[in-house]
């Protein structure tokens, strides 16, 4: 029963298949609000209003011609955009979705495991690095070296921003830490600055408008991305899709609350909260212009790092008088 | 000079509630203004042969042979309008002293060999005094 | 380390191919070298063998944005030849279409330079805007780009009420929406954080490498085709120049948003006063001989032709001064020191137009100094020897299929 079960778990739900299939979706939802906010239709034609768009990109990249280029490494430029899904689908595997019973927290959380979701989620930066600099292309080596300094911009501010509620809950445990606030709801409003601030690296680390400077198509032909067609290229973006679901349930399980229930409210809650941190990371996109890779990087030390530093401080505050 | 951050997206959520201005082609098609410049269509009865328009079209799209020995009184000619070379400039209607020649309003000329879009007329050349008073109005595609 | 980049010819950020081959260290750009050539089109030796009636329609081809300013740079430089004027009414059409003809350039460059900067609803609004000017200029003329309305002596057709209440409708609206983009342009923040102090110009250096168009108007240089040698219609209508003294390319945009304001200006002004009678007067078709140059102001800036006739139907030579080529020179000046961010964003910034500016050029041998022209069998002599001595044979190439 129980190998039934972890099969289940990794294989369907919230394993290979549902994540799959929900990030095209987000990818859907993030394209049609995008071309409305922009008074446009988006997709159309594949399925009902487009739905099955994105699959429709991945199936017809796969069938593409996969090239590489003369003197690039031939086991790293196949072996990384395969390692990167598998990173980010681990990490999608820690958010507390399966709550069995209000007691029993998760199906697979253990003490620290936000640390390791952080950690697998900063792992696709280096990949793209990695994936940038084998393609021995001067705009990819740009892009790929682009990548890194952006890391050290936002990632700081990202972890100190999770760091707020994981101090106020008094737990380093994803699912701990949805039922704290899911107890007391009235405390999700502590941590409103670090929500905002949250958003704004997600959208960092997504490599999303404002921020996409690695590659940015105009400037730098495709950047990091730059050499990789067919097959490796449907998993890169496949790559982006997932780390944006993983990221938005990321924030959804920290500030707004988790999942609570069993397998289907869990599920119905997790659709709702990472539709709207999608929402809101669509509106950030079509909004702005993109910044440069230095303008980017103070704004993230002027602004991002002291605003979560603020936020640890009122969290410290607020704790001391609870 | 305010700085107001997100100063775009009001406007962005208020096109969210609206229309989308996209025109849906190839299931929606617009309808073509009045005097929209398409391919040239030939009213033969008007024609009196004079190649104004062979010679004043920038494109050389269009060919004028006589079929008739020369030696005939009634003169029979053929024009060939290659669509495939017009640039749709209209000056063969501008030039044409008769009003013979009329852009009609087609715009989707995609064909799988250029041998599609020639037109050939076959006709006898018209005398100045039996011309008909007006001319036709061309056919405007829907 | 000093390393190259080569941006172009073919590259996302181009509309048109053209090679920037740029040296950069780290991040800033040290050095930059321009090549041309690659939309050659041989119009100039194709006008010799076409009547001028036929090169009204070649030279409107020269460009698709700008097309209207080329048939009335032509226009009026054979209608001085001929000595004839066309009629007051006439000429005033023209300048609608001009103005109309900018407005839907600026409006396209507003929607490009959004793009280079990654700011897509901008670019998605300002193109649904034109669609309104693309629809005026097609219930006018008939098409939507090559609106081939001059012809010598005049136009070819005529605006009558309808057309001309519409028209007003529509200008009243899209200077709605021109305002509002004049507002974001000043207080969205990352708008302005990219596009103020990029790519500066200053006015020396405007007048030294003789720079024109919006590129120099930005610098504080007045200078404006449609004062300094007025045509058309421009002497009776009232309007000012745009002028900026920012010298970067935020300058460069507030420029072109004025003119986009003061072309509304003028066409609500000419089609509330539209002179009545002739659209146009008959042209002899024997050009007689001399030679002329008529400027014209492009969206672009000066566009000049020269034209010398024979006596007969066919021009003797005809040459084209697009306004991009004449602001190349200054691009590669403010090319040195900058980001390669912001690369696109500078030459998208001169508003290029590379087909416009694809004509015969002069070689310099850069040794000597002096100007070279070579025949083609010399050419082709020289490149048969310098590639028998390179041996390409023996290298390896893969056959697309």
């Amino acid at each position: 029963m129980a190998v039934v079960k972890t099969l289940l778990y990794l294989f369907v739900y919230p394993g290979l298949l549902f994540l799959l299939l929900y990030s095209t979706f987000c990818e859907w939802v993030d394209r049609k609000l995008y071309a409305r906010f922009q008074n446009r239709i988006g997709p159309q034609y594949t399925g009902k209003q487009g739905i099955l768009q994105p699959i429709a990109d991945f199936i017809k990249l796969l069938v593409k011609e996969d090239i590489v280029p003369e003197k690039a490494d031939k086991t790293m430029f196949h072996f990384l955009p395969v390692f990167g899904i598998t990173t980010v689908m681990t990490a999608g595997l820690y958010l507390p979705l399966w709550n069995v019973s209000s007691i029993v927290p998760a199906y697979n959380s253990f003490p620290g495991d936000i640390i390791l979701v952080a950690y697998l989620l900063s792992l696709p930066t280096l990949i793209f690095f990695l994936a940038g600099w084998h393609s021995t292309n001067v705009f990819a080596g740009i892009g790929g070296v682009r990548v890194l300094t952006m890391l050290f911009a936002y990632e700081v501010p990202l972890l100190l921003a999770i760091l707020g509620p994981a101090l106020l809950a008094g737990s380093w445990r994803l699912a701990e830490i949805a039922r704290f606030f899911q107890h007391h709801p009235s405390l999700l409003i502590v941590n409103i600055i670090g929500f905002f601030v949250g958003l704004i690296t997600l959208q960092a680390k997504l490599e999303r408008v404002p921020f996409d400077i690695p590659h940015a198509e105009t400037e730098l032909a495709g950047g990091t991305f730059a050499e990789y067609t067919g097959r490796g290229l449907a998993y890169f973006r496949l790559l982006t899709d997932i780390q944006m679901v993983v990221g938005a349930g990321l924030l959804a399980t920290v500030f707004m609350g988790g999942f609570p229930g069993g397998i289907l409210l869990g599920l119905f809650h997790f659709i709702w909260k990472t539709l709207i941190i999608i929402a809101l990371l669509s509106l950030m996109r079509a909004g702005y212009a993109r910044l440069r890779i230095d303008q980017m990087v103070e704004f993230s030390w002027h602004w991002l790092a002291p605003l979560s530093v603020i936020q640890l401080a009122i969290v410290l505050l607020v704790k001391g008088a609870l | 000079m305010k700085i107001k951050v997100g100063s775009l997206i009001p406007e962005l959520i208020r096109h969210f509630f609206k229309r989308p201005v996209t025109i849906d082609y190839p299931f929606e098609k617009i309808t073509m203004v009045k005097g929209f410049r398409g391919t040239p269509i030939l009213s033969p009865e008007r024609c009196i042969g004079c190649r104004a328009c062979e010679r004043d079209c920038p494109a050389s799209a269009i060919e004028i042979i006589q079929i008739s020995p020369q030696e005939e009184k009634e003169k029979k000619l053929q024009m060939t309008i290659h669509n495939d070379r017009c640039v749709h400039c209209a000056q063969c209607a501008e030039s044409c002293p008769t009003k013979a020649l009329a852009m009609d309003s087609e715009y989707e000329l995609a064909a799988d060999s250029r041998k599609e879009l020639k037109a050939v007329y076959t006709y006898i050349r018209a005398s100045l005094s039996n011309i008909p008073k007006e001319p036709p109005t061309p056919p405007q595609t829907p | 380390m000093k390393n190259k980049i080569t941006i172009g010819p073919q590259h996302p950020a181009l509309k048109e191919p053209i090679s920037l081959r740029l040296t950069y260290d780290g991040d800033i750009i040290t050095d930059a070298d321009l090549r041309l050539g690659y939309t050659h089109r041989g119009l100039e030796k194709l006008a010799e063998g076409k009547s001028y009636i036929q090169n009204l329609y070649l030279t409107e081809r020269i460009c698709g944005i700008c097309s209207h300013s080329h048939t009335t740079a032509f226009a009026l430089g054979v209608e001085q030849l001929m000595g004839i004027e066309p009629p007051k009414r006439g000429t005033a059409i023209r300048t609608i279409i001009a103005e109309l003809e900018r407005i839907h350039s600026h409006l396209l460059w507003l929607g490009v330079a959004a793009h280079e900067i990654g700011f897509d609803s901008f670019f998605m609004y300002t193109w649904r805007d034109r669609e309104h000017v693309l629809d005026i200029l097609e219930s006018i003329s008939g098409n939507r780009i090559h609106y081939a309305i001059n012809t010598f002596g005049g136009v070819r057709r005529d605006i009558d009420q309808d057309q001309r209440s519409t028209i007003l409708e529509q200008i009243a609206h899209l200077q709605k929406r021109t305002e509002y983009y004049l507002n974001l342009g000043k207080t969205e923040p990352t708008l302005t954080a990219r596009l103020a102090g990029v790519g500066k110009l200053s006015k020396e250096q405007a007048i030294d490498l003789c720079a024109v168009g919006p590129t120099t108007r930005a610098s504080g240089v007045a200078q404006d085709i449609r004062k300094d040698d007025p045509s058309l219609s421009y002497p009776d209508v009232p309007f000012e120049i745009a002028l900026s003294d920012t010298c970067d390319v935020l300058g460069r945009v507030v420029v072109r948003i004025k003119e986009l304001i003061s072309s509304y200006t003028i066409i609500e002004y000419l089609l509330k006063n539209l002179p009545d009678g002739e659209i146009r007067v008959k042209a002899p078709r024997k050009v007689p001989e001399g030679e002329v140059i008529s400027r014209y102001e492009a969206p672009r800036g000066e566009n000049i032709h020269y034209i010398k006739s024979n006596g007969t139907d066919k021009p003797e030579r005809l040459k084209v001064r697009a306004p991009t080529l004449a602001n190349y020179p200054a691009t590669v000046e403010m090319l040195k020191n900058v980001f390669i961010a912001d690369v696109p964003l500078i030459f998208a910034a001169i508003d290029p137009c590379v087909c416009c500016a694809e004509r015969v050029i002069e070689l310099v041998d850069s040794h000597t100094g002096r100007p070279e022209i070579i025949t083609m069998s010399q050419l082709r002599t020289e490149a048969n020897n310098y590639y028998r001595k390179k041996n390409i044979r023996n290298k390896e190439y893969l056959w697309p299929w």
